[in-house]
């Protein structure tokens, strides 16, 4: 008996092919990266950079997508089955989410290598310190600011409702939640702002930024953008949302022992 | 006593699943679930497979609460229940994986004598498919077995080999409640009946009374529920 490996088969036989139409999507988004032919390198960095941020953020919508889809298999009687199976609450949430978050690590590390695709296109020269930075250290950052946050939020959102959903309306479980998220990421926010900095911050792109130094001199933009970053980024912010992330999944697999099926 | 219920309410948004029901079950016996569309009978299932929490009164199984003992339990629901793309081959892994009385030679064998076919669950029939899910649940060696419709739109052929598969798979510690319309077929596998009716007890008899008495579990059936 090997639960969590088990699980973890489960995941990739459930959601695999959506990773790989996830994964597979950068190619549509590198073939559109390289649809853009401005002469001024400025522009064809903003344009890419804009056009790898939408691809940024519908990554996340479809790994959301992809780990909340538990009402379809209430639907057909397969969120029952795996109810009853020994394994705790907290394996599944688990499976559930470290398959989603593998999938996103893969997927915006890709991305990050598009990032640097794009700055070496416009003469950018990076040593190996900064290529790390650029394909590892930023999007690991950027998952554990924000996606891995939303993951398990949405994994707690699908089991929130349905823990309501046969003996109750569990449409009001879920408005409520829905309702409160802008609030509540408000309240958070504000926090993170002000506990910013306190700890020593962490200077990601600080060779990324003098690689920068070389660019033309028509990407101003970009590169005032990037002097900006060389402060650094806070951690305070990373591992606050890594904390919340670990509640938010303690809680949604505490709840599914109340799951009703 | 393996299970018991007292004085059990379960209610839904709009409806009421059973209402009061105080019943117990000890082990070694195979008893039918019987009642009308609506009865009650998928919901007393439901409480004691721990799918389902009670409104009122308490659910007691192997002296505990059922989630809690849900490893000892067998709950075979009325839906399909299986991803489209498992296989037979899928389902053993997927078993042996998470419960650790699935015995997989055993598996082979039940699969093999129901004659489920190897491809995958989007290609069979649904008494394929129920055949495969059977399968999966007897290669269990649970003490509970809660099988609610198995035989619910499932050919002739198919509905012989599951209940044939039941009688010969049961040991004597175990108890099966097997919910089912198909009554006159499942009749000579009931030690015990329970009859509901729009989710009250309305009859709860042993089968070989209602024979000595000289009627069967569907003449009582048809007194009882209509």
């Amino acid at each position: 008996m090997r639960p969590l490996r088990t699980l973890l088969w489960l995941e990739w036989r459930r959601s695999g092919v959506w990773a790989v139409v996830l994964l597979s999507s950068l190619l549509f988004w590198a073939w559109g990266l390289h649809q853009v032919r401005f002469v001024d390198v400025g522009r064809q960095v903003a344009v890419r950079a804009g056009l790898l941020t939408v691809a940024a953020v519908v990554g996340a919508l479809v790994l959301c997508l992809m780990v909340g889809r538990i009402r379809s298999e209430t639907r057909h009687g397969q969120y029952q089955v795996l109810l009853l199976t020994p394994p705790s609450g907290y394996a599944h949430v688990l499976a559930r989410f470290g398959f989603a978050a593998a999938t996103a690590v893969v997927y915006y590390v890709i991305i990050g290598g598009l990032f640097w695709w794009t700055f070496a296109r416009a003469g950018v020269g990076f040593d190996a310190e900064a290529a790390v930075e650029l394909l590892l250290a930023c999007p690991l950052y950027g998952v554990g600011l924000t996606v891995l946050p939303a993951l398990a939020w949405t994994l707690l959102l699908m089991v929130f409702i349905s823990a309501y959903r046969v003996s109750g309306p569990g449409w009001i479980p879920g408005t409520v939640m829905i309702l409160g998220t802008p609030f509540a990421l408000r309240w958070i926010v504000d926090g993170l702002v002000d506990v910013s900095y306190r700890l020593p911050p962490w200077r990601l792109l600080d060779s990324v930024g003098v690689a920068v130094e070389t660019m033309p001199q028509d990407a101003d933009a970009q590169i005032e953008l990037l002097r900006a970053s060389l402060l650094g980024v806070p951690q305070e912010p990373f591992w606050a949302m890594l904390a919340l992330a670990a509640v938010m999944l303690l809680v949604a697999g505490r709840l599914w022992q109340e799951v009703e099926g | 006593m393996l299970a018991a219920l007292d004085r059990v309410t379960k209610r839904y948004v709009r409806s009421e699943g059973v209402q009061e029901l105080t019943l117990s079950f000890p082990a070694g016996e195979v008893v039918g679930v019987l009642g009308l569309n609506g009865g009650g009978k998928s919901t007393l299932l439901k409480l004691l497979a721990g799918l389902l929490f009670p409104t009122a009164g308490r659910v007691r199984v192997f002296d505990g609460a059922p989630r809690a003992n849900r490893a000892q339990i067998v709950y075979l629901g009325e839906s399909d229940a299986l991803w489209p793309w498992m296989r037979p081959t899928d389902a053993a892994r997927f078993m042996r994986g998470l419960h650790k009385d699935f015995d997989s030679a055993r598996f082979a064998e039940l699969a093999g004598a129901l004659q489920v076919p190897n491809r995958k669950t989007r290609a069979m029939s649904k008494g394929e498919r129920g055949r495969l899910r059977l399968a999966m649940a007897l290669a269990r060696s649970a003490r509970l077995y809660l099988l609610d419709e198995p035989l619910a739109g499932i050919d002739l052929i198919s509905r012989e080999k599951i209940l044939g598969s039941i009688v010969h798979e049961w040991h004597t510690d175990e108890t099966i409640l097997l919910s089912t319309h198909e009554v006159a077929e499942a009749e000579g596998l009931f030690d015990r009946v329970i009859y509901l009716r729009e989710g009250r007890l309305a009859l709860d008899a042993r089968a070989e009374a209602l024979r000595e008495a000289g009627k069967s579990v569907v003449d009582v059936f048809r007194e009882v529920l209509t």
